[in-house]
């Protein structure tokens, strides 16, 4: 649980600013998605866009508390 | 964890180790506390969430005063709008708030986190409905002890409802940010939100539900940076919630009338209310620690414990390191809020709010992207003139109509081709095809700079110009 929230809060936070930061610089009728343009309205991707912020943002603490762990917890 | 035989480093690590792996954290169960830092902090609550909670209902210039329209990606604020090009003011807000915090800290601690951060007055809010409906602090852990009766089960899920309830309401006010509160709460009504809406709405009332009726102290304490960091921006002056420990020890339980310098007791009578009132559980008399959210609870309890007992206030006080160990008088330790630090962190401050309130006092509001047709590059005309085409991204960001004149210069012989006004609405974006024409042989192949001024008709100050290409092959 401890864990959990270590990975899914910080990324949160760094999800949500990585989110601002692209979106005021991007708009995102101006995005392609698979060479069309994207026709789903900016809401939507902009709540698409968060979640997928947060979820790399999530990988790389998981992964980061993966290789974080001691040699007697890996040879446990 | 308290422990008297001082254990080997290495089975102290383990154990903490343990004790944050499977530890079932310990629920507290803050004591409810009057007074004059009580006070203020409800009148923070109540200033915050006027604030917050009024905020979108405010019109101004017959729209949302108050309104961050991402779907439209403009951003209202009273009379000012704000585009993705004004990113420059989201920077210096973001830089205006951590100076201000640094600032704060510096003067007295965890100002914001006691009395204005979202956190501490939602936990504030949500405590209070509990306490009516469940009772202070012995009732509430009387009622969890209890077994399940159909008493427990009414107060329980009224006092579940009663969150769900707030929750809900702030969900539905921090979505009527984004999206016009008046057709949200139509919408609501008549249960027609949109499926985006609809969620943002449930994600942010759940997280509010969860963080001020369960996390509480445990986001202040394992969750928030702040917390973490705010010891680089103390210092030995700054103002702290501090137990006087050279007054209060060696504590002890003692009846009103006991003559305690007698009885080789300080003034603490160890009562226990600065620990039961502290919402993170912390006892402050072992010092300053980072679960310390500055929010005076215990400043006020212990108060009262001392105008019972007939003692001095201010055993448990605002004050600094330097004034405990130096012995300064109030006088001496509030002259030394005015140091070096807390000089340069407002003389920065201040710098750039007036540097921000300029730069939008004298904004244009007209922007003008140039973005040359990339598809032809250049073309002759039937008269042998060479034409480039530009799309000219025009955005009237006032909010009222206006009438635009397009001139083009920095080369001879070159005019227009296409009409030279375009009138837009209020905050009107307008992409406009812009064919100029020169001759080619005079100007010779290659690329010339040339100029485009854009201009209001009703207001020469209203202008921009924007350079770019004209190509001639």
């Amino acid at each position: 649980m401890r864990r959990a929230i270590l990975i899914l809060w910080p990324s949160f936070v760094v999800g949500g600013a990585g989110e601002i930061l692209f979106f005021t610089v991007f708009d995102p009728q101006e995005l392609y998605l698979f060479g069309e343009p994207t026709d789903l309205p900016r809401i939507a991707v902009y709540t698409i866009g968060f979640f997928l912020c947060w979820a790399f943002a999530a990988a790389s603490s998981a992964f980061t508390c993966f290789l974080a762990r001691s040699a007697a917890e890996v040879n446990r | 964890m308290k422990a008297d035989v001082q254990p080997r480093p290495q089975a102290t690590a383990a154990r903490e180790l343990e004790v944050a792996l499977y530890e079932v954290k310990r629920k507290i169960y803050p004591r409810a506390v009057s007074g004059w830092f009580a006070g203020w902090r409800w009148a923070l609550v109540w200033a915050t969430q006027l604030v917050f909670y009024g905020g979108p209902w405010l019109t101004w210039n017959g729209r949302q005063a108050v309104l961050f329209d991402i779907a439209e990606r403009k951003f209202y604020l009273f009379g000012l709008v704000f585009w993705p090009q004004d990113i420059v003011y989201l920077t210096l807000l973001l830089i205006v708030s951590a100076l201000s915090l640094f600032l704060f800290t510096a003067v007295a601690g965890r100002l914001w986190c006691g009395y204005a951060c979202p956190q501490t007055v939602y936990t504030e809010i949500f405590l209070w409905i509990e306490r009516t409906i469940e009772g202070d602090r012995n009732a509430r852990m009387r009622l969890d002890r209890e077994p399940w009766t159909a008493r427990k089960v009414r107060l329980k899920a009224a006092k579940h409802g009663a969150w769900i309830a707030v929750a809900l309401w702030t969900g539905f006010t921090f979505v009527g940010y984004f999206s016009p509160i008046r057709e949200l709460g139509q919408a609501v009504l008549a249960l027609s939100t949109g499926p985006w809406e609809t969620f943002w709405i449930l994600f942010y009332a759940f997280a509010t539900y969860g963080n001020a009726g369960f996390m509480r102290e445990q986001v202040c304490i394992y969750m928030c940076p702040y917390a973490r960091f705010q010891s680089a921006m103390f210092d030995r002056d700054t103002l702290i919630i501090t137990y006087d420990r050279a007054r209060g020890e060696p504590r002890g339980p003692r009846s009103r009338h006991t003559d305690r310098k007698a009885a080789g007791l300080g003034d603490c009578v160890d009562c226990g209310v600065c620990v039961q009132v502290c919402p993170t559980g912390i006892d402050i008399r072992d010092g300053l620690q980072y679960q310390c959210i500055g929010c005076a609870a215990c400043v006020d309890g212990c108060n009262q414990v001392m105008d019972r007992m007939g003692y001095p206030r201010g055993l448990i006080r605002y004050s600094t390191q330097n004034a405990m160990d130096l012995g300064l008088t109030r006088a001496q330790m509030l002259a030394r809020v005015l140091r070096p630090r807390v000089l340069v962190y407002t003389a920065l401050l201040a710098a750039i709010v007036v540097a921000a309130a300029l730069g939008i006092a004298l904004r244009v509001p007209l922007k003008v992207d140039v973005i040359r047709d990339r598809a032809a590059l250049a073309r002759e005309t039937e008269d042998g003139r060479i034409e480039n085409v530009y799309r000219l991204q025009i955005m009237n960001t006032a909010e009222r109509p206006r009438t635009f004149e397009i001139a083009v210069a920095g080369q001879p012989t070159l005019e227009l081709a296409s009409p030279a006004r375009v009138a837009l609405g209020p905050t009107e974006v307008r992409a406009v095809a812009v064919r100029v024409r020169a001759d080619g042989g005079l100007l010779g192949a290659g690329t010339h700079r040339i100029e485009f001024h854009v201009r209001a008709t009703d207001d020469a100050s209203v202008a921009v110009l924007e350079k770019s290409v004209f190509l001639v092959r």
